[in-house]
């Protein structure tokens, strides 16, 4: 195991101090975009990967691509046949563009991808991808001739995972101070019960198993300390962690 | 719900019986299912160099099983980031009374992802964070699998990194320092519906601990003037 050269190392770790003391999303996003551009990169994007029913804007951190790619990509429903975040289902590893596999002769849609994205001086490109357990995000990054080194990959890969939750932690409510005690999943689950859905239906909404659905009301009944799912509701409601 | 409980020198005669059994199931997790040959040992049981009497661990035994557990090692002694993956940390040695560096953190397999009262994983990482503040730690050191860094951020840990990710046996990896404070704690038990704290000190009255801040989960102003 060899160590590498310190240089990009000692950039990485002082840029994740500065971002880290940043207060405002546009402070990091713009060191974010310099740093980028110092390494040869012009465009990214920070997003969930969607499933069946989700849009990509909805699940979008941040949006650095080009306004034209990004339309193009929305409209045309990409990301479910882009070999790129597909392949972030299969890594925990970050990887280059041209290392996400696919059927060059055969898969001809995933092929067209890779090719209009060099209409937009998408050369070359750099993929993280986000995992927890019930999603999955990429930070994908691209330009017309990057370094990419594996010195350079590293820092970008540390640079990028830290600005994504940066970005993350500057657009959420603090828990603590909020007095909000439900996570995500959990309120919009009690949201679609508020409005009489049953578990079952509610699986069928977000795509996920009834069994999760019953889960996530059980512990959201857990955590208002209720003893069914309307005085779950009824107690979210007034507390306002949910809002119809 | 499962137990936490603080296993270290002092009361370590209490847990003899679950030591055998924490060894095999680390062999069991780290060797066989995650194939870090370096570990392997004959006699089916991972211990290594750092497993001395000033390590400190926390098993969570549910129903007399073992079922996760974590180890931290004082910093002013060797660790793994010290004598193991140097390279990882390019921040300058870390040796400290107030940081211990987390190892060998897991939950067995048919215990994780539970969705039936608070995670496991949840619970530990909950948990060394209540240590932490009892015994007057400011901050752990860790060296993890890169991917980890976004469900850190997700569950309020603060991890600021020691050097850059690495690829190690085909896994990128890295060393952190993650703050131990009130408002981690905090945020945590809210995260997972606490409202007390949940370490067990069996047979360590006499270690002086520190008090721990109030944790009963305040209502949002709207909800109090309804009252």
């Amino acid at each position: 195991m060899q160590a590498l050269e310190p240089y990009w190392g000692r950039q990485a770790l002082d840029f994740v101090d500065a971002i880290e003391a940043s207060k405002t999303t546009a402070s990091v996003i713009s060191q974010f975009e310099r740093m980028i551009g110092r390494l040869g990169f012009h465009a990214y994007i920070m997003a969930g990967i969607p499933t069946s029913g989700q849009s990509l804007k909805q699940l979008t951190v941040a949006n650095g691509w080009p306004a034209e790619w990004f339309e193009l990509y929305n409209r045309e429903n990409l990301s479910s046949i882009d070999p790129v975040p597909r392949h972030c289902f299969r890594t925990l590893n970050p990887f280059e563009w041209k290392d996400a596999p696919y059927d060059r002769e055969h898969d001809q849609p995933a092929h067209r991808v890779m090719t209009r994205a060099r209409d937009f001086r998408f050369h070359e490109g750099f993929c993280i991808p986000i995992h927890y357990d019930d999603a999955t995000g990429a930070i994908s990054i691209a330009g017309e001739h990057p370094y990419l080194d594996p010195e350079t990959k590293s820092a970008l890969h540390l640079m990028s995972v830290f600005t994504h939750g940066r970005l993350r932690a500057l657009s959420r409510p603090n828990p603590v101070t909020s007095g909000r005690r439900l996570s995500d999943i959990e309120a919009e689950v009690l949201r679609w019960a508020a409005r009489g859905k049953t578990a079952w239906e509610t699986s069928q909404i977000l795509h996920i198993s009834e069994r999760n659905i019953r889960w996530h009301l059980e512990e959201a009944q857990r955590k208002l300390m209720t003893k069914n799912k309307t005085a779950t509701v009824a107690t979210a409601l007034v507390n306002r962690e949910i809002v119809l | 719900m499962p137990e936490i409980h603080v296993v270290r020198k002092d009361n370590r005669h209490l847990y003899a019986e679950y030591f055998d059994p924490y060894f095999r199931l680390r062999h069991e997790i780290y060797v066989k299912q995650r194939k870090w040959m370096d570990l392997d040992r004959p006699d089916g049981r991972e211990i290594d160099q750092f497993d001395t009497e000033d390590a400190v661990y926390l098993f969570c035994i549910d129903n007399g099983q073992l079922i996760g557990a974590m180890r931290a090692l004082p910093t002013l002694l060797p660790t793994l980031i010290s004598d193991i993956f140097p390279y990882l940390n390019i921040r300058g040695p870390i040796r400290r009374p107030d940081v211990y560096e987390l190892s060998r953190i897991f939950v067995i397999p048919e215990r994780r992802g539970e969705h039936a009262g608070p995670r496991v994983e949840m619970l530990l990482l909950t948990a060394i964070m209540e240590y932490g503040i009892s015994v007057g730690l400011t901050g752990f050191t860790i060296v993890l699998e890169s991917w980890w860094l976004p469900r850190f951020e997700r569950c309020s840990w603060k991890a600021h990194p020691l050097g850059l990710p690495q690829m190690i046996d085909g896994m990128s990896v890295l060393a952190v320092l993650v703050d131990c404070d009130d408002t981690t704690w905090k945020s945590l038990c809210s995260q997972i519906g606490l409202t007390r704290p949940t370490l067990i000190w069996r047979g360590l009255a006499g270690v002086n601990r520190l008090a721990l801040p109030d944790i009963s989960i305040p209502l949002p102003p709207s909800a109090q003037l309804a009252r």
